[in-house]
C-alpha cells in the first residue's frame, strides 16, 4: 500500500458515496414501508374489509391521478437536470409542487367530507384519519423537500454528475406515490 | 499445544462433572418443593408442564455450568498474553451432534409439554357450572347461574367442572387464581374463557394461593384487587348460592 | 457549552410556542395532550436546531456555507460533534447514567417490597416509578450497546474512517437527552402509570404524563431506526479493502444484524404509540370498545416491535462477549459461520414469535399452537451462540482479566435466562406465569444478566482504547464477583413468589411472600453498592490510570492496531485486511497487513 493517508482514504470514499446515499435512502423506504404495513394492518384487523357507503370515490380517484402526475413530472425534472437542463428542473419541479399541494387540498376536502359521515369516534373514522393523515404528512414533507430543492436549484446548485439531492427527493416522492396506491385501494376499494 | 489425546481427558472430565451436576440438581429438584398447592385438576396439568421443563432443563443448564467451571479451572494460562490455544476453528462433528441434540430437544419440549398440555387443558369444552365474572377498577363481580351477584368471596363448589366467562367494564384486568394455576386477561368489548376443576377445599384465610388476583397493571388498586376463593362441598355450595339470592333481594329492596 | 446552552433556551422556547400557540388555536389549557404535543414537537426541532443541526447541516438546505462548531478537548462531547468516536463516549457516558438512574429507581422500589403493606410509597407512586424504571431500563438497554460500541468500534473495525452519515449520527445522539428529558419531566403532568409496555385502555385514559412517554419514545424510535441505517450503510458500503462479509469481526455482525432489526421494526412501535396518542388527543377509538375499536390491537402492534426488541438487545451483547472471548481465550472464534448463521436464524424468528406475550390476553386460540412452537424454535439459533461461546473458551488459553470474569457470569445468567424463556413458551405453564415475577426474574436474567452484563464487559474490555489508560484489574475482578452473585441473590428468590403466587407491579403482597422479598431488597442493596465500585474504578482510572498499551490484550481486531485513544480520522493510511481476525495459534496468520504512514512514525 503506498497510498498516502488521506489520499487512499478520499478516492475509496468518493467512489462509496453515492453507494452509501442511494442504500441509506433505500433501507430508508424500507422502514417507512413497515410504518405504512402498522397502520394498514391496523386498519384490517380493527374494520376488517368494512367500507363506508359515503366514501367519494370520484375524486379519490382523480386525486390518484394528480398524484401519479407529479410523480412523472418529478421524473421529468430529473432527467432535466441529468442533462444539464436547469430550465427543465426548475419548470418539472415547480409543477411537481403544484400538483402535489393541489392533491394536500383535495384531501383536506375529502377529509372534511368524510369526517361528517364517519367521525373519528367510529372505528373506519378512526382509520381513515389515521392514514389520510399519515399519507398528507408525508406527502407535506415531500413537497417541502422538493421547495428546498428547487430554491437550490434556482440559485444554481446541481450539476449533470452531481445532483444527488434532486435524485433522493424525487425517488422519496416516488416512494409517496406509491404508498398512496396502496392506501387508495385500502381505503376506498376493500 | 492439547494433543488429541489431552483433548479426550478433558471430554471425559467434563462430561463426569456434567453428569455429577446433573444428578445433584436433579435430586434437588425432587426432593424440594416448591410449586405452590394444587386446588384444581388445571394445576395439576400445569405443574407436570413445569416438572418435566425442570427435568429436561437441568442437563442444559448443567452442561453450560460444567463447562465453565471446567474452563476456570483448567484453562487458565499461567503464561503471557502471546501464548495462543489451539487454533482449533470448527469441528463438522461437533456443530451436527449439537444441532441435532438442541433441534430434538426443542422438537421434544414442544410436544411434551407443548402440546400434550394444551390439549388436555382443552380436551373438554363442556362445564357443568358457569360464573359469569366482570372486572372493574377495582374489584370483581361474579354472577352465578341463579343471577346472585358476588363481590365479596368467590365461592366455587369441589369437582365440578366450572368455565368462568370474563368480561371488563372499564380496562384491561386479568383473571388469576394461583391455586388453579389458570388465568385469562379480561378485556372491554369481549367475552373471555377460562376453566378450573376445584379438586381440593380451602379458602383464602388458609391459603393465600386461594385468591382471585388482578394479574394486569390497572392503576392504584391493581395489588389489591382480590377476591377471596373459598372451594366448598357441592351441597354447601348449593346452599351458599341460593343464600346469595336471599341476602341480595332485601338489600336491593333498601337501595331503592 | 454553547451548544448546549442555546439548545436548551431554543428547546425550552419551541416548547411554550407550541403549547401556547395551541391554546391560541383551539383553547383548552398548555397541558392538555394536544398542546403538550405540539410543544414537544417545537421544542424537539429547537433543541436540535440549537445543539447545531442549524449550522452544521441545515444552513445547507438554504444554499449557505455549514459553520460546525470547531469545540476541542472534552467540550467536543457536548457538541453536535460528527466524529463517530466522540458519539460512542456521548452513548456510553449517557446510558451509564441512565443505568445508574434506572436502578437507583429499582433500589427506592425494593424498598417498597422489603415487606408487605404499605409503608413507603403509595400504589399511585409505586406504579408510576416502576414504569419509569422500565421504560428507562429498555431504552439502555435498546440502545446502549448499539449506540456506544456499535458507534465506536464498527468503523474501526472494517476500517472505515467515520460511518457512512456522520450528520445523521450525531442527530441520533442529541435525539436522546429530549427523550430522557420528556421521560423525567413526565410526573410534572402526573406522570405515566401503565409500564413500560403501556397497555390501552389504561394508556389511553390515564393521565398526562403518558403523553410524554409516547412522544419521547417515539423520538427514540426515531433515534434508533436512524442510528440502525447509518450502521447498516456503513458495513454494507463502507469496509476496507480485503473486509470481505467472511473476515467481518463477529461485533460487526452482530451490530449489523441487530441494526437491521431495528432499521425496520422499530417503526411499529412508533405506530402503536401513535394511535395511542390519536385515541387521547384526537377522538379516535383505535383501543376502545365503545366505539368499536379492540384493545388487542395494540398488544398486537407493540409486541411486533417489542418481542424483536429483545434481540436488538441481546445480540450487540452476543457480539461484544464472543468478541471479548475470543481474544482473552486466545483461540479462533469456534464455528464463526455457523455464529453468523445462528444470528440471522435469530434475527429471522425474532419477528414471528410476537403472541407468546399474549398466550392469556384472549386472543384466538388457534395462534396458541404456532406461536409456542416458533418461539421454542428461536432456542436453536440463540443455542448456537452458545455453542460459539463454549466450543472457543474449549481449551484456551484463558487471560484471566475483568472481562472474561464478566463473561463467565454473563454465560451462567443467560443460560437461566434462557431457560426460564422456554417455561414462558410453553402455553400451559405460561397460563400461570404469565404476569408474575417469574416473568420479571427471566426478563432481568436476560436483559441484565446478558445485555447490561456486556455492556459493563464491554466498558471494561474497550476502556484502554477509549481512554488511552487501564482500569484497575484487581477491584474490576472484584465487582465482577460483586455483580454475578449480587445479581443472582436478587432474582433467583423472585421466580420463588412468581411461581408461588405473585404477580408483577404491586407496591403490595400477600404476608406468604415477606421471606424473599425481604431478602431480594437487602441483595439488591447490597448489588446497587457494588455499582459504586464500578463507577467509581473507571471515573478515576480515566484521569488518573496508568497509561495502557495500545494492544493491552494483543488482540488481531483492527481498532487494537491504532493508538489509544485512535487519531481524529482513524487510519493513517488506508488498511488493508489480508486476512481472518480471529486466527491465533495459527502460525504466520495475519489480519491486516502493517499501516506504515509515509515517513511517519511505526503504528
Ligand atoms: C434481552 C432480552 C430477552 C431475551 C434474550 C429473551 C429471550 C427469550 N424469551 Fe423473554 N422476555 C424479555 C426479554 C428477553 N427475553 C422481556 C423484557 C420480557 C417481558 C416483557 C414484559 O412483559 O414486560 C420477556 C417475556 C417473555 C415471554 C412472555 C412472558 C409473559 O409475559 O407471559 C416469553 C414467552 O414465551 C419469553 C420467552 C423467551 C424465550 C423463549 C427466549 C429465548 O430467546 C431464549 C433462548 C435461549 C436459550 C434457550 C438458552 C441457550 C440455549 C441453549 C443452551 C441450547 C439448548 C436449549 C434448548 C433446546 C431449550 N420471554
Ligand atoms: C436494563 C434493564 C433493567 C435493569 C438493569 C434492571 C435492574 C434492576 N431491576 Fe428492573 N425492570 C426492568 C428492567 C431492568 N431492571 C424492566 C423492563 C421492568 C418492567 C417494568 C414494567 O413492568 O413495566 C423492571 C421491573 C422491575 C421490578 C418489578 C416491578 C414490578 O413489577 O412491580 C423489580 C422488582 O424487584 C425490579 C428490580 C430491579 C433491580 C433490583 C435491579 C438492579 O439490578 C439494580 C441495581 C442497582 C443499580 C444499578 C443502582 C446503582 C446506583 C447507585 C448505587 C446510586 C447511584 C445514584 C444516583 C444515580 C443518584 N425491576
Ligand atoms: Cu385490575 Cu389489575
Ligand atoms: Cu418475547
Amino acid at each position: 500500500m503506498a497510498l498516502s493517508a488521506g489520499a487512499a482514504h478520499e478516492r475509496a470514499e468518493a467512489l462509496s458515496r453515492p453507494r452509501a446515499n442511494r442504500l441509506g435512502l433505500w433501507l430508508f423506504f424500507a422502514s417507512e414501508t413497515f410504518l405504512f404495513a402498522a397502520f394498514i394492518s391496523a386498519r384490517f384487523v380493527s374494520s376488517g374489509t368494512y367500507k363506508p357507503e359515503e366514501l367519494n370515490q370520484p375524486l379519490a380517484l382523480f386525486l390518484t391521478v394528480v398524484l401519479l402526475g407529479s410523480s412523472i413530472s418529478a421524473y421529468l425534472a430529473e432527467t432535466s437536470i441529468a442533462h444539464g437542463n436547469r430550465q427543465g428542473l426548475i419548470r418539472y419541479l415547480s409543477i411537481t409542487i403544484l400538483l402535489g399541494l393541489a392533491f394536500l387540498v383535495g384531501v383536506g376536502f375529502e377529509f372534511k367530507e368524510a369526517i361528517e359521515y364517519f367521525p373519528p369516534e367510529t372505528i373506519y373514522g378512526s382509520n381513515f384519519l389515521a392514514l389520510i393523515g399519515l399519507h398528507g404528512f408525508h406527502v407535506f414533507t415531500g413537497v417541502v423537500a422538493l421547495a428546498v430543492v428547487l430554491r437550490l436549484g434556482t440559485k444554481g446548485h446541481f450539476e449533470p454528475d452531481d445532483y444527488w439531492g434532486v435524485e433522493g427527493v424525487v425517488k422519496y416522492w416516488h416512494f409517496v406515490d406509491l404508498a398512496w396506491v396502496v392506501i387508495f385501494p385500502t381505503l376506498y376499494l376493500f | 499445544m492439547n494433543d488429541s489425546g489431552g483433548y479426550k481427558r478433558d471430554a471425559i472430565r467434563v462430561g463426569l462433572l456434567w453428569l455429577a451436576l446433573v444428578v445433584v440438581l436433579e435430586v434437588v429438584w425432587f426432593s424440594v418443593e416448591i410449586l405452590p398447592r394444587q386446588y384444581a385438576e388445571e394445576a395439576r396439568i400445569i405443574d407436570d408442564a413445569f416438572n418435566l421443563l425442570t427435568i429436561l432443563g437441568i442437563p442444559v443448564f448443567s452442561f453450560v455450568v460444567a463447562m465453565l467451571i471446567y474452563a476456570a479451572l483448567r484453562f487458565r494460562s499461567g503464561g503471557d498474553a502471546s501464548q495462543d490455544g489451539p487454533p482449533i476453528k470448527t469441528s463438522t462433528p461437533v456443530v451436527v451432534t449439537w444441532l441435532v441434540v438442541t433441534t430434538a430437544l426443542a422438537v421434544f419440549i414442544l410436544i411434551n409439554p407443548g402440546l400434550v398440555g394444551l390439549a388436555e387443558l382443552r380436551a373438554n369444552p363442556d362445564a357443568d357450572l358457569v360464573i359469569e365474572v366482570e372486572g372493574q377498577r377495582w374489584q370483581w363481580v361474579a354472577t352465578y347461574p341463579n343471577g346472585a351477584e358476588v363481590r365479596d368471596e368467590l365461592v366455587l363448589p369441589v369437582d365440578t367442572r366450572i368455565k368462568f366467562e370474563v368480561t371488563s367494564v372499564d380496562i384491561l384486568h386479568s383473571f388469576w387464581v394461583p391455586g388453579f394455576r389458570t388465568k385469562i386477561d379480561a378485556v372491554p368489548g369481549l367475552t373471555t374463557s377460562v376453566y378450573a376443576t376445584p379438586t381440593e377445599l380451602g379458602s383464602f384465610a388458609e391459603d393465600s394461593a386461594l385468591r382471585l388476583q388482578c394479574a394486569e397493571l390497572c392503576g392504584i388498586g391493581h395489588a389489591r384487587m382480590v377476591m377471596p376463593v373459598r372451594v366448598v362441598e357441592k351441597a354447601e355450595f348449593q346452599a351458599w348460592m341460593a343464600d346469595q339470592l336471599t341476602a341480595e333481594a332485601p338489600a336491593a329492596e333498601g337501595r331503592g | 457549552m454553547r451548544p448546549l446552552i442555546r439548545a436548551v433556551v431554543l428547546g425550552l422556547v419551541g416548547y411554550v410556542a407550541g403549547a401556547w400557540l395551541t391554546v391560541a388555536v383551539r383553547g383548552g389549557s398548555p397541558s392538555d395532550d394536544v398542546a403538550v404535543t405540539f410543544g414537544f414537537i417545537l421544542g424537539l426541532i429547537g433543541w436540535l436546531m440549537g445543539i447545531g443541526v442549524w449550522n452544521a447541516w441545515a444552513r445547507e438546505w438554504f444554499g449557505l456555507p455549514a459553520k460546525p462548531d470547531q469545540a476541542t478537548g472534552w467540550q467536543r462531547y457536548l457538541t453536535f460533534n460528527t466524529d463517530h468516536k466522540v458519539i460512542g463516549v456521548q452513548y456510553l457516558v449517557t446510558f451509564i447514567t441512565v443505568l445508574l438512574l434506572g436502578g437507583f429507581m429499582a433500589l427506592i422500589m425494593r424498598w417498597e417490597l422489603a415487606n408487605p403493606g404499605q409503608d413507603f410509597l403509595d400504589p399511585d407512586t409505586y406504579n408510576k416509578l416502576m414504569s419509569m424504571h422500565g421504560i428507562l431500563m429498555i431504552a439502555t438497554a435498546v440502545a446502549g450497546i448499539l449506540g456506544a460500541f456499535g458507534n465506536y468500534l464498527v468503523p474501526l473495525m472494517i476500517g472505515a474512517r467515520d460511518m457512512a452519515f456522520p450528520r445523521v449520527n450525531a442527530m441520533s445522539f442529541w435525539l436522546i437527552p429530549p427523550v430522557a428529558i420528556g421521560l423525567l419531566s413526565a410526573p410534572l403532568l402526573g406522570s405515566f402509570d401503565s409500564g413500560w409496555t403501556a397497555y390501552p385502555p389504561l394508556s389511553v385514559v390515564n393521565e398526562g404524563g403518558q403523553v410524554l412517554f409516547i412522544l419521547a419514545v417515539i423520538t427514540f424510535g426515531l433515534s434508533s431506526i436512524l442510528g440502525g441505517l447509518n450502521i447498516v450503510t456503513t458495513v454494507a458500503t463502507m469496509r476496507a479493502p480485503g473486509m470481505s462479509w467472511g473476515r467481518l469481526p463477529i461485533f460487526v455482525w452482530a451490530a449489523f444484524a441487530a441494526s437491521v432489526l431495528s432499521l425496520l421494526i422499530t417503526q411499529f412501535f412508533a405506530a402503536s404509540l401513535i394511535l395511542i396518542l390519536l385515541d387521547r388527543a384526537a377522538g379516535t377509538t383505535f383501543f376502545l370498545a365503545e366505539g368499536g375499536g379492540d384493545a388487542l390491537l395494540y398488544q398486537h402492534l407493540f409486541w411486533f416491535y417489542s418481542h424483536p426488541a429483545v434481540y436488538i438487545m441481546v445480540l450487540p451483547a452476543f457480539g461484544v462477549m464472543l468478541e471479548i472471548i475470543t481474544h482473552l481465550a486466545r483461540k479462533p472464534l469456534f464455528a464463526y459461520k455457523v455464529v453468523v448463521a445462528g444470528f440471522w436464524g435469530i434475527v429471522g424468528l425474532s419477528v414471528a414469535v410476537w403472541a407468546h406475550h399474549m398466550f392469556t390476553s384472549g386472543m384466538a386460540e388457534s395462534l396458541h399452537a404456532p406461536f409456542m412452537a416458533l418461539t421454542e424454535a428461536i432456542s436453536i439459533p440463540t443455542g448456537l451462540v452458545f455453542l460459539g461461546a463454549l466450543g472457543t473458551l474449549w481449551q484456551g488459553r484463558l487471560q484471566s482479566k475483568t472481562p472474561l470474569w464478566l463473561a463467565f457470569g454473563w454465560l451462567f445468567n443467560f443460560t437461566i435466562g434462557g431457560i426460564t424463556g422456554i417455561y414462558l413458551a410453553d402455553v400451559a405453564t405460561d397460563i400461570h406465569l404469565q404476569d408474575t415475577y417469574f416473568v420479571v426474574a427471566h426478563f432481568h436474567y436476560t436483559i441484565v444478566g446478558g445485555t447490561i452484563f456486556a455492556l459493563i464487559a464491554g466498558s471494561y474490555f474497550w476502556f484502554p482504547k477509549i481512554t488511552g489508560r487501564m482500569y484497575h484489574e484487581r477491584l474490576g475482578k472484584i465487582f465482577a464477583v460483586w455483580l454475578t452473585v449480587g445479581f443472582n441473590l436478587v432474582f433467583i428468590p423472585l421466580f420463588w413468589v412468581g411461581i408461588n403466587g405473585m404477580n408483577r407491579r404491586i407496591a403490595d403482597y400477600p404476608e406468604f411472600f415477606a421471606g424473599p422479598n425481604a431478602f431480594a431488597s437487602v441483595a439488591a442493596y447490597i448489588l446497587g453498592a457494588g455499582f459504586l465500585l464500578y463507577a467509581g474504578n473507571l471515573l478515576w482510572s480515566a484521569r488518573r490510570g496508568p497509561a495502557a498499551d495500545p494492544n493491552p490484550w494483543g488482540a488481531r481486531t483492527l481498532e487494537w492496531q491504532l493508538p489509544s485513544p485512535p487519531p481524529e480520522h482513524n487510519f493513517p493510511l488506508l488498511p488493508e485486511v489480508v486476512g481472518h481476525p480471529y486466527d491465533y495459534g495459527i502460525p504466520g496468520s495475519v489480519h491486516v497487513a502493517p499501516m506504515t504512514p509515509e515517513g511517519g512514525e511505526e503504528a
